[in-house]
C-alpha cells in the first residue's frame, strides 16, 4: 500500500494527464518543437526481471558501465529496476541508494520529505505523466558530514522500440555531506519509437559539495527525451552540474538551477553534439533566489547533417537577492550546411548590486586554425577532428571524472569520424 | 633537397603582392629574406605553405624538383617543408603535447609510442630552454609574444622538416627570447635542414649568420648577396637600396 502522499500526487498528476493535449513549444517565430509524430499509444511500460550482475544488462549499459569503480549503481530497464548495488560500508554509514520504490518502502519519511519538492506535475503533459506513472526510478540519500569519492550511478535503460519510461530520481545530500552522483540514459539503435518522460530532483542542503553529471545517449532510433531536472542549491553549498547530450531524436527538457541560499554556487557545463535528423530543444535557468550567490553557466555544441539544436539560457535574479553574481555563455559549432543552431540567452534581474552576463555566439570551423593544422602535416579531417575535440575539452574537463571524461571523448570522437565526410564537404563548399 | 621558387606571381582580394619572385633554398643552407613592412615577404611565407587565401596566377614552386604549386599544406608539410607563423594561430583545447602528437604522428605510418614521443618532447624543449608545464597549456592560449616564438620552433625542432621559412620569428621578442629562440634555429641548422629566414630587421642575423641575403621591395627580390649585404642594410637603412633600385629603373 503506498504512502498517502505519493497516492495523491499520482492521483492529481494524472488529473493534469488526462485534461493537457499534447504540447507544442513555440518560440520566437520559427523554432517549434513538437510531438505530433510520436505515436503515444502504441507505447508502453516494458517490465523486465532483474539481474544479479552488471554482465546480465544490456550491451548499452554493459558497455558504458565498463571497467569503472562505483559506490553504488542502480539500474533501470523499461519500466523495471533490474540491478541495484551499494558498497555496504557506504550503506553502514547510513547511504541511501536503491530505487525510488524501494525507497518509499523502506524510507517514507524521508522521502516525502522531499519528493517533488521543486517539481510539479502542473508543468505539462508530460511532467504529469512522469509524476503520474513512473515505475522504478532512483533516490540516492547521503547523510550529513558522510564524504563519498566513488560516483553514485544511476542508469536508464531503453532496450525495446515501443517502450513507454517514466522515470523518477530523487537525490538528497545532506550537510557539509560529498558525493558525485552520475545518471545515463541509453539506448541502443533502435528501430522505432519509444519514449523517455523523466523527472530527476537534487536537493542539496547545507555546505554540501555535490558533482553531477547527466549523460544522454538513445541512439539514432526515434526515441522521445521530455524530461525536467531541477538541482536546488544550499546555503554555502556548492553543485558542479555537467549534462551531456550525445543523441537523441527529440530531446525537450528543461535543466534548471536554484541558488537557494546565501553562499551557495553552482557550476553548470553542458555539451551537445545532435547529428542526422535529430532536434534538441534545451531550456536552462539559473535561478538566484537570495543574495551572495553565484553562478556560471557555460554550453557548448556542435551540429552535423541536418540536425537542429536550440539552446534557451535564462539567468533570474528575484528581489532582494542583491550581491549576486552570475554569467552565462553558450556557444554553438555549425559542422553542416543543413544543420541549424539558436542560441538565445537572457536575463531577468529584479534587484540591483548584482552583476550578471551573457553572450552567446553561433559559429563554424575556423579555416585559419584548420589552415595552421595543415602546415603541420595534419590532414584536414584530423585537423578538424581535434579542433571540434579541444573545443568540448574545457567542457568535457569539467566532468572531473576520468573514466567518464574518457566515455565521452570517445563517443565525440567516434560522432566526428562518422561524419567526416559531410565535414569535408562543408569546408570545400564554403 | 632544395625549394624553388620560379616567376612567383601571388594576388590577394584581385591584388597582385608578388610580381615574378625566382628563389632557392637547398638543404643545408641558410638565406634571409630581407625587406621593409609591406614588401611581400609575408605573402611569399603563406604562399610557399599554400594559404588558399593568396592566389598563385604565374609562375610555380618546385619542392626536390616537383611542382607543389597546387597542393594542400598537410601535403607540402609531409613533404618536408616547414613554416613558422609570424602570427601563430591559437587552438583553444587543444594542448601543446596533444597538437604535437598529432602533428608527429600526421607524418608517420605508425602512430609514434608515447614512451618515444615524451623522451622526444623533453628532449626539445630542454633545447629550447622550456618548462615543462608548457606541453600541457593549450596551444598559444594565453602565451606571450615569446612563448608563441618558442612553441614554433619547437614544432620545428619535433617536425624535422628539410626546408624551414621562418616568417618574423624575431618581431616581439626582447633580447634574452631572441638568444634562446637563436640558440634553437643554431642547434637544429646543420646538413639535413635548409632555412629562409624572414625578417625585418638584421638583429637576429647576428645571432643566426645566413650564407645569402635577399631583399624584396614592392613584391620583388631587387638585390642578393651574402651577409655582408644584411650588414650593409644595417648601416645604410632600405631608403639606401630603394633609391638605388629607383636610380636603376629610371635609366
Amino acid at each position: 500500500m503506498p504512502p498517502s502522499f505519493l497516492e495523491q500526487s499520482r492521483r492529481s498528476a494524472l488529473e493534469v494527464y488526462e485534461r493537457e493535449p499534447l504540447p507544442t513549444w513555440r518560440r520566437s517565430g520559427f523554432w517549434t518543437t513538437t510531438v505530433r509524430n510520436l505515436r503515444l499509444d502504441e507505447l508502453e511500460p516494458r517490465h523486465h526481471d532483474p539481474v544479479a550482475s552488471v554482465e546480465e544488462l544490456p550491451e548499452v549499459a554493459r558497455e558504458a558501465l565498463a571497467g569503472d569503480e562505483l559506490a553504488g549503481l542502480v539500474v533501470q530497464r523499461g519500466a523495471s529496476t533490474v540491478h541495484t548495488t551499494l558498497d555496504p560500508a557506504l550503506a553502514e554509514q547510513g547511504v541511501v541508494f536503491c530505487s525510488l520504490e524501494r525507497a518509499i518502502e523502506e524510507h517514507p519519511e524521508l522521502v516525502a520529505r522531499w519528493y517533488m519538492k521543486r517539481l510539479s506535475a502542473d508543468e505539462g503533459k508530460f511532467s504529469a505523466a512522469a509524476a503520474a506513472f513512473w515505475t522504478g526510478g532512483a533516490f540516492l540519500h547521503v547523510p550529513a558530514e558522510v564524504r563519498v569519492e566513488r560516483p553514485f550511478q544511476v542508469v536508464y535503460v531503453i532496450d525495446e522500440p515501443g517502450t513507454a519510461q517514466y522515470a523518477h530520481t530523487l537525490a538528497v545530500v545532506g550537510q557539509f555531506a560529498e558525493c558525485s552522483l552520475r545518471e545515463y540514459c541509453l539506448a541502443p539503435d533502435l528501430e522505432g519509437q519509444a519514449l523517455h518522460a523523466g523527472a530527476f530532483e537534487l536537493y542539496c542542503q547545507t555546505g554540501a559539495q555535490v558533482k553531477l553529471a547527466h549523460v544522454q545517449d538513445w541512439g539514432s532510433g526515434e526515441v522521445y527525451d521530455i524530461s525536467t531536472k531541477r538541482v536546488e542549491i544550499g546555503r554555502d553549498a556548492h553543485c558542479g552540474w555537467v549534462p551531456i547530450h550525445l543523441g537523441g531524436h527529440l530531446t525537450k527538457q528543461q535543466l534548471d538551477i536554484v541558488t537557494a541560499e546565501q553562499g551557495s554556487d553552482m557550476r553548470h557545463t553542458g555539451l551537445y553534439f545532435t547529428e542526422g535528423q535529430e532536434h534538441l530543444d534545451l531550456f536552462t535557468t539559473d535561478l538566484h533566489e537570495q543574495g551572495d550567490t553565484t553562478g556560471d553557466t557555460v554550453w557548448k555544441g556542435a551540429l552535423t547533417g541536418d540536425s537542429r539544436a536550440s539552446y534557451e539560457g535564462l539567468i533570474h535574479i528575484v528581489e532582494g537577492a542583491q550581491n549576486t553574481h552570475t554569467y552565462l555563455q553558450t556557444h554553438s559549432m555549425l559542422l553542416s550546411p543543413k544543420a541549424k543552431a539558436d542560441a538565445i540567452p537572457s536575463l531577468i534581474v529584479q534587484t540591483d548590486n548584482v552583476s550578471a552576463s551573457h553572450g552567446g555566439t553561433v559559429g563554424e570551423v575556423d579555416e585559419e586554425l584548420v589552415f595552421y593544422m595543415m602546415t603541420r602535416g595534419i590532414s584536414r579531417p584530423d585537423a578538424v577532428r581535434v579542433l571540434v575535440e579541444g573545443y568540448f575539452e574545457p567542457v568535457v574537463q569539467r566532468l572531473d571524472d576520468p573514466s567518464l571524461e574518457a566515455l565521452v571523448r570517445a563517443r565525440i570522437a567516434a560522432k566526428l569520424s562518422a561524419a567526416e565526410q559531410q565535414v569535408a564537404a562543408y569546408a570545400a563548399e564554403r | 633537397m632544395s625549394l624553388e621558387i620560379q616567376n612567383l606571381h601571388v594576388s590577394t582580394d584581385d591584388r597582385e603582392i608578388l610580381h615574378g619572385v625566382d628563389l632557392s633554398v637547398a638543404k643545408g643552407e641558410t638565406h634571409a629574406l630581407m625587406g621593409p613592412n609591406g614588401s611581400g615577404k609575408s605573402t611569399l611565407a603563406n604562399t610557399i605553405m599554400g594559404n588558399p587565401a593568396y592566389q598563385v596566377t604565374e609562375g610555380r614552386i618546385l619542392l626536390n624538383g616537383e611542382d607543389v604549386t597546387e597542393a594542400e599544406p598537410d601535403e607540402r608539410a609531409r613533404a618536408g617543408l616547414f613554416l613558422a607563423f609570424q602570427y601563430p594561430a591559437t587552438i583553444p583545447g587543444v594542448s601543446v603535447a596533444n597538437f604535437l602528437r598529432t602533428a608527429v604522428n600526421a607524418g608517420r605510418d605508425e602512430p609514434i609510442k608515447v614512451k618515444d614521443f615524451g623522451a622526444l618532447l623533453r628532449e626539445n624543449m630542454e633545447l629550447l630552454k622550456m618548462d615543462p608545464a608548457f606541453n600541457k597549456r593549450y596551444l598559444n592560449e594565453g602565451f606571450s609574444g615569446g612563448e608563441k616564438k618558442r612553441a614554433e620552433i619547437l614544432q620545428l625542432a619535433m617536425l624535422r622538416p628539410q626546408i624551414a621559412v621562418l616568417d618574423e620569428t624575431d618581431s616581439g621578442l626582447d633580447i634574452d627570447a631572441l638568444r634562446v629562440v637563436s640558440d634553437g634555429v643554431n642547434a637544429l641548422r646543420g646538413p639535413d635542414l635548409g632555412t629562409l629566414i624572414i625578417t625585418h630587421y638584421t638583429r637576429i642575423l647576428r645571432y643566426v649568420r645566413p650564407d645569402f641575403v635577399h631583399i624584396m621591395l614592392d613584391g620583388r627580390i631587387v638585390r642578393e648577396g651574402g651577409a655582408d649585404l644584411a650588414d650593409q642594410l644595417e648601416e645604410q637603412g632600405y631608403d639606401f637600396i630603394r633609391e638605388e633600385v629607383s636610380a636603376a629603373d629610371a635609366s
